[in-house]
């Protein structure tokens, strides 16, 4: 099949720069370069600032002003948004690809009955008369496990739980059946517990309707492990790219290595892998964006920067001296 | 629910009245001037002021005079004015429609100015229509309304002669309509009569274009703030990323922005049913704040009391409207 092959997006050599006032242009991603097949699930981890927000702005064409595209592109199902219209863009948005949000209780309308926003995204996209897109909202809350959804259906946003407003913007994401799914740390404000439930039905629902998915993290244990690849993103920069399996097996950037062992409850693998940068030390023009926070940095990794190199088993890794199985 | 909180809030217009009363009757007593001499005039002997004070009660300590004046409130009584020799009640509900006509259309003008125009300019970044915008709103705030009122009568009175003469509400030769509402114009459409509906319209004109060009800055001024906040806000934003067409995202924004807008037009009402009294008495209203203001001057203490009164009570009408208005405009707001 021709179609299986084709990517749903295909992100190549993508940089976007803030422009600052009297100062140096901030690059808040440097040369980004993805691709995700159709019914394909990636997960994106990296630290706050990384770029990931940044970058699921991007994939949908609303780079946050003043920030603008330097290079690259990012292609959407063979269309670039970014260069899209107008409205061209607003019929793909939410409708082909669409987005779970990381704070629904804020970012939902607050005077409009949840039901109906969800609703609406049928009813602007689908053509559909109010009636069925009503019909079709009351259902994806059904499905999305709300109970009491004929109630619920009429309520306000701040009247929900966390866990119940999170569930509202799944069944908004996905009320259209979209071809891809970006969840931006989309349970990040929740209990652990709910969170898991959370994960497991976004995860599930965006299977059955056989969409792929980007989904963006700060937490690499929980999201990652239903992603059949993992990238990691530092500073704007992609510095590993495996499958899962061979990931969380041997992550071989000395940073991937860091994320992990900061979720273990092992103060001493965690101490042995940060290192807290001295006074003013920040990393090097030319030299690795990591090398300040890197135990394992040596002088070759202050005047050179590291591609994005192949390891063995498809693995990319942005480091001059990736880690081996034994000394993780 | 909602009736209780309503009985509730009624409740608490008792005492917040007679604070208003106690602290706007020693600050009248505070006015010099002494209302027996204004009355009998300057060759009166001091035997009869001294008889003239005695029998309006003026010579009995404050406290008397105030839990007098408490008193006689209680049964509906205002006292009377000693210019226009009438109780206060019947003056003041004379008046009162004629004030509330002005403001109330001078508002609805300002509203129909600086809405559109305040959501124009959040829409807009740049460009003429955000240009004029924002010169209007620093021109509206340093504009004195009553100059507004005399440019406006010489430009289109005086060199046009476009509108009605700056003479009260309606033509002498014209009969006012049966009063059902107080405002003459609804009055003579209610009525059904075309000459007093002109003659009554074509006065309002232009006092009604003062009120609503000065008053509609800060109107626009609100909703240019709060609808530009909600456009960068994130349930905005959100919409933006569910694809939802433009006019979509404009109409949430903008419906977003209108508990405040709301508020400043509550406030503006409050504001000018006592603030008014320029253009009122540039073009000879006869309005309630004309009223209070002759009162003022001759020391007849009745009728600036009952003024005092009368637009309390309304501003707080006023302000448990807009707490309606709220409830029915943002659901976080109802407990």
């Amino acid at each position: 099949m021709a179609e299986s092959t084709k990517p749903i997006l295909e992100i190549s050599e993508l940089w976007i720069t803030f422009p600052a006032y009297r100062a140096e242009a901030i690059h808040a991603l440097k040369g980004i370069d993805l691709r995700i097949d159709q019914g394909e699930f990636i997960g994106l981890v990296g630290e706050s600032g990384s770029g990931k927000t940044t970058l699921a702005r991007a994939v949908m064409g609303l780079v946050p002003p003043p920030g603008r595209v330097e290079r690259g592109r990012v292609l959407f199902n063979g269309r670039d948004l970014s260069r899209l219209d107008d409205d061209a863009r607003r019929a793909v948005l939410g409708r082909e690809l669409a987005m779970v949000i990381a704070n629904p209780r804020a970012e939902l309308n607050p005077v409009i009955p949840v039901g109906r926003q969800i609703s609406n995204v049928a009813y602007y996209h689908l053509g559909m008369r109010r009636a069925e897109t009503d019909r079709l909202a009351l259902n994806m809350l059904r499905a999305v496990r709300i109970p009491d959804p004929e109630r619920r259906f009429n309520a306000y946003p701040h009247e929900l739980s966390g866990g119940m407003a999170q569930r509202v913007a799944i069944a908004m994401a996905l009320i259209c059946s979209p071809k891809l799914v970006i969840s931006d740390d989309a349970t990040s404000g929740l209990d652990v517990t709910v969170q898991a439930q959370v994960l497991d039905l976004l995860q599930r629902m965006v299977g059955e309707k056989g969409a792929a998915a980007l989904f963006i993290t700060r937490d690499i244990a929980i999201t990652a492990h239903f992603c059949s690849r993992i990238a990691i993103i530092y500073a704007g920069e992609i510095v590993e790219l495996a499958e899962t399996t061979a990931f969380f097996e041997r992550p071989a950037h000395p940073y991937s290595i860091m994320l992990l062992a900061a979720f273990s409850h092992s103060p001493a693998l965690r101490a042995r892998w940060t290192r807290v940068p001295s006074d003013g030390e920040t990393a090097t023009t030319g030299g690795c964006t990591f090398a300040p926070r890197c135990v394992r940095r040596q002088n070759r990794c202050v005047v050179e920067a590291p591609t994005l190199r192949h390891l063995t088993g498809g693995r990319r890794v942005r480091c001059h001296f990736p880690v081996e199985s034994d000394t993780a | 629910m909602l009736l209780r909180y309503i009985a509730r809030r009624i409740l608490y217009v008792i005492p917040q009245l007679f604070g208003i009363i106690l602290v706007s009757f020693l600050l009248v007593k505070l006015i010099p001037g002494d209302p027996a001499v204004m009355m009998l005039g300057p060759t009166a002997s001091e035997q009869s002021l001294a008889a003239l004070r005695d029998k309006m009660g003026y010579s009995k300590p404050l406290w008397q005079q105030f839990t007098y004046y408490i008193g006689a409130v209680v049964h509906g009584d205002f006292g009377s004015s000693w210019q226009t020799t009438r109780p206060v009640t019947e003056d003041l509900f004379q008046r009162f429609p004629a004030t509330l006509e002005l403001v109330t259309f001078g508002l609805l003008a300002a509203i129909a100015i600086g809405f559109p125009l305040g959501v124009a300019a959040a829409r807009l970044q740049s460009g003429p229509v955000r240009k004029f915008a924002g010169y209007y709103g620093l021109l509206a705030g340093a504009m004195p309304d009553f100059w507004l009122a005399l440019v406006l009568i010489y430009v289109f009175y005086t060199r046009l002669g476009w509108s009605a003469p700056p003479l009260g509400r309606i033509d002498m030769a014209v009969a006012p309509p049966k009063t059902v509402t107080g405002s003459l114009v609804i009055d003579s459409l209610i009525a059904g009569d075309v000459d007093a509906l002109s003659s009554s319209f074509g006065h309002l004109v232009l006092p009604v274009l003062t009120l609503g060009i000065v008053n509609a800055g800060p109107i626009l001024k609100m909703t240019q703030t709060t609808v530009t906040r909600a456009f960068s806000s994130e349930f905005v934003r959100y919409a933006e990323m569910c694809g939802l067409p433009r006019r979509v995202v404009l109409r949430q924004a903008v419906r977003a922005a209108l508990p405040a807008v709301v508020t400043i037009i509550s406030v503006l009402y409050g504001f000018l049913i006592g603030g008014a009294v320029l253009v009122e008495i540039v073009f000879s209203w006869g309005g309630a704040g004309q009223y209070a203001i002759q009162g003022v001057l001759n020391a007849d203490v009745n009728p600036v009391l009952g003024f005092v009164v009368f637009s309390a009570v309304l501003s707080l009408i006023i302000y448990l409207v807009v707490d309606l208005i709220y409830f029915a405009l943002d659901p976080r707001t109802r407990g």
